[in-house]
């Protein structure tokens, strides 16, 4: 009874989506030349950033990034208090074989440098801060995985997480003081297509990579300790 | 046109899966099988046809043959926002299923649905 | 004169702040949150002018209008900002004695997000932000929900989030749909360009975001999260959720509905949900026997009343609807916080429990009778003037049967709450029950509802000065656009 519920409520659905989306054409250039158009044209002599997709994300639509920064913290935060008296009881799990822990060893720093070079050159190369983070944080499960007692400092998670989240608004309000409005990019462009260009664009980017792999693998840490 | 329909079957299956799945994990995987087509959908609304990504590494790139780059700016947040409900349910999951030692909704439901 | 930005910057930055500064030194960590809301509220009263005068519009990074996110603080964006952060405040008082459950300094962090998140919601100028702060506001309710972290939170927590996050994937897929035909997100940008957009994907478009909207409003068929989340959560959240949350949603359909689609002339159907949603919560609410159950239904009722409101598409309407929002933030937070002290003091969360609170916590009770009187529409309190307005606005507007409908529901809302209102008072006290002062903060927070709900009764004429601009902005869409994309 219940599926067939679900079945028509989502015929219903499907029909209306399948209908607009026929009004949607496939491949063609929708681009308003006010606003997706104008990013592409003007994007890299006024932001610095050769990739405009970092330029949108970092600092045309910058504000966008904070909240996306603040629902990050947010899922650890929350996860920290709906998980709170769950710490420290991580329970024995089936040890690794020798070639994971080995090899773990030889990638981790490995992982963790390609993770950095993601985010430092998020204006330059697809990637960046977001990208950049979740590298790292794959770093940290990989070590979770192959070594039972791994276990990563909860206080300089923290700190690094809140260090992080508050440089980016900062930064913001730098952009108020030394600009004309918030997250302004206040910092000389440079030359584009090099690593020290598009003003504050980097910097904020560094820090968001620093506070996601943090976030990330702070979720993780939670998680794998209520593993049983 | 595939994506498309690659996109509109994503969300639909995760929805289905979301109203009449027993086990909460797989509620929670659904959801995030709707999320990842809805982000399909967005990423395909901004293709064009033989453009390429909007990076201009080199200086001899012209901005006419790349894509629309917002909804990939915008599909970056909608990811992370998604991660961020998935890793929240599944705490709430672990929560619930330290309470109930199971994980079949029809059994842990006190409150009424 | 401080950027008005600095009214979303702020609480995020001492969100982030809180954890480092605690480690640091103590005390100030524990009042920081406190003290950057009391800050926050200041700041935003002292907008309330300019922004009455002309619709004060922030650019961000820089960059103008459809290129850039910016804010629009106008009429209706400043009223809402200070009700929730006046509500915020008086929570943040309450919970220095309530809450007791650890983490407490997560407990502040997520409460700074949840109010950053929804003055994001009712300032910001675009249409995806205003989904990241949806779902900023949203994550940090599903957070708070399972804070107490025992059994029957969890579950109503569970439930919220699937529910919330299925409907937070339909707006953004209507989000998509706009965005394929505009090419825009800016709301005002949107505005302009909607008449030019084809209905065969604008009207799915609406659909879908009402929808999404929908679930965090309380809409009927979409509400079967809120009695579980009100009651489940911590007490003074549920007054968060009834004052904050839902209410930022409903400006968000609001503006979708007034500002963005030209929908005027098909909002009727507003008032049919609204109707049944009213009659449902009222009817639901009669039949609970614990005390934030019968609450959070009631505030589905309300909730009800608004749409019925903002579904008449009239100047009158509109001031009616944003007035009643404003009076049942107030009346619900001051139920739900009285609540939270009835339930700790007689030990259970059942009304049959609380016989004759009204001799062992006197100021309690009757602090509770003024919120129930309230929202009653008894007349030298506030809730008085936003229900009659409702009702003959909709008797103007020649809805005669729903307002006679809307009357039904207010005779099952006061035989409620008199029931409760006769039993604290008039039924012996259980020996059990010892008579309790109040702490500091629970009688600060209380004490300011309370003064806030009669001088409102009083002197509804200031809250009007505010509400009539708001309303005008909500019906002149033009004026909207030009405000933000200049002339």
């Amino acid at each position: 009874m219940k599926k067939v519920l679900a079945l028509a409520s989502l015929a219903v659905i499907g029909f209306v989506l399948v209908s607009t989306l026929r009004l949607v054409p496939f491949g063609v250039n929708k681009m308003n030349p006010q606003v997706a158009e104008r990013y592409l044209r003007e994007g890299v002599a006024r932001t610095g950033s050769v990739n405009i997709v970092t330029a949108i994300v970092v600092n045309y639509r910058g504000f966008d990034t904070l909240g996306e920064v603040t629902v990050l913290f947010l899922a650890a935060t929350g996860l920290g208090a709906v998980l709170f008296d769950k710490r420290g009881k991580r329970t024995q799990r089936t040890p690794a074989s020798l070639i994971v822990k080995s090899a773990a060893l030889i990638l981790f720093p490995l992982i963790v440098l390609l993770g950095a070079y993601v985010f430092v050159h998020g204006h330059l190369t697809p990637g960046g801060g977001f990208q950049g983070g979740v590298i790292i944080a794959t770093g940290f499960l990989l070590m979770y995985m192959a070594f039972r007692s791994y276990d990563v400092s909860h206080t300089w998670l923290m700190a690094i997480e809140s260090l992080a989240g508050t440089t980016f608004v900062v930064l913001g309000l730098l952009g108020l003081v030394y600009g004309r409005s918030f997250l302004y990019n206040f910092l000389p462009l440079g030359t584009a297509n090099a690593v020290f260009s598009a003003g504050v664009i980097p910097l904020i980017y560094v820090a968001i990579g620093l506070k996601v792999g943090s976030e990330l693998t702070g979720i993780l840490d939670h998680l794998m300790e209520t593993i049983r | 046109m595939v994506y498309y329909v690659a996109a509109l079957s994503l969300i639909l299956i995760g929805t289905y899966a979301v109203l009449t799945k027993k086990n909460i994990v797989k509620i929670v995987l659904g959801l995030s099988i709707a999320e990842t087509g809805v982000n399909l959908l967005l990423i395909t609304i901004g293709y064009v046809k033989g453009r390429t990504a909007p990076i201009f590494s080199d200086p001899s790139f012209r901005p006419e043959k790349m894509v629309d780059p917002v909804p990939q700016a915008l599909v970056l947040t909608a990811i992370v926002i998604g991660l961020a409900v998935t890793a929240l349910a599944l705490a709430i999951v672990i929560r619930l299923y330290d309470h109930h030692k199971t994980l079949n909704i029809e059994k842990i439901r006190q409150l009424k649905w | 004169m401080l950027d008005p930005v600095l009214l979303i910057a702020l609480p995020l930055l001492t969100a982030f702040l809180v954890p480092l500064v605690r480690r640091a030194w103590r005390p100030l960590g524990e009042a920081l949150p406190l003290l950057t809301l009391l800050f926050d509220l200041a700041l935003a009263i002292s907008y309330v002018p300019r922004a009455l005068e002309k619709p004060i519009v922030v650019i961000i990074a820089g960059w103008r209008p459809p290129l850039g996110i910016n804010l629009t603080i106008g009429p209706l964006g400043i009223f809402m900002a200070v009700m929730i952060l006046f509500v915020a405040v008086l929570v943040a008082i309450y919970s220095i004695w309530y809450i007791r459950v650890e983490p407490k300094e997560r407990y502040c962090m997520l409460c700074l997000m949840l109010v950053t998140g929804s003055l994001g919601m009712v300032l910001t100028g675009d249409i995806f932000n205003l989904f990241v702060f949806m779902e900023i506001t949203s994550i940090s309710a599903y957070a708070l929900t399972a804070f107490i972290r025992d059994r029957d939170g969890s579950e109503a927590a569970f439930k919220y989030l699937i529910i919330g996050s299925l409907a937070s994937n339909f707006f953004l897929l209507g989000v998509v749909l706009i965005y394929s035909s505009t090419g825009t997100l800016n709301m005002a940008d949107l505005a302009a360009k909607m008449p030019s957009v084809d209905p065969r994907i604008a009207v799915p478009a609406v659909i879908l975001m009402v929808v999404g909207l929908g679930v965090e409003s309380e809409m009927f068929p979409l509400n079967g999260w809120a009695p579980d989340a009100y009651s489940m959560a911590p007490t003074p959240i549920g007054a968060v959720f009834g004052a904050i949350v839902v209410k930022g949603a409903v400006y968000a359909l609001a503006r979708m509905l007034y500002t963005i689609f030209n929908f005027q002339g098909v909002i009727h159907f507003l008032v049919i949900m609204g109707i049944v949603t009213l009659l449902m919560g009222e009817m639901a609410a009669l039949r609970q026997r614990q005390i934030k159950r019968m609450l959070a239904f009631s505030s589905i009722g309300q909730m009800g009343l608004i749409l019925v409101a903002l579904g008449l598409g009239t100047a009158g309407g509109l001031v009616a609807a944003l007035f009643h929002m404003l009076n049942h933030a107030l009346l619900k937070a001051l139920l739900f916080l009285t609540a939270g002290y009835l339930v700790y003091h007689s030990g259970s969360k059942e009304i049959a429990d609380m016989d004759g609170m009204g001799r062992r916590v006197p100021l309690l009770a009757v602090a509770f009778s003024i919120g129930a009187f309230g929202i009653m529409g008894l007349p030298p309190l506030n809730g008085f003037w936003s229900k009659f307005l409702v009702i003959s606005e909709t008797v103007k507007a020649h809805y005669v049967a729903i307002a006679a409908l809307a009357l039904v529901g207010s005779v099952i809302e006061a035989v409620y709450y008199l029931r409760v209102v006769g039993r604290l008072f008039f039924k012996p006290a259980d020996e059990r029950v010892r008579a309790a002062r109040l702490p500091v903060s629970a009688f600060v927070s209380l004490g300011l509802l309370v003064v806030a709900v009669v001088v409102i009764g009083l002197y509804p004429g200031w809250v009007m000065h505010v509400l009539q601009p708001a309303a005008h902005e909500l019906l002149d869409k033009s004026f909207y656009i030009h405000s933000v994309l200049g002339p």
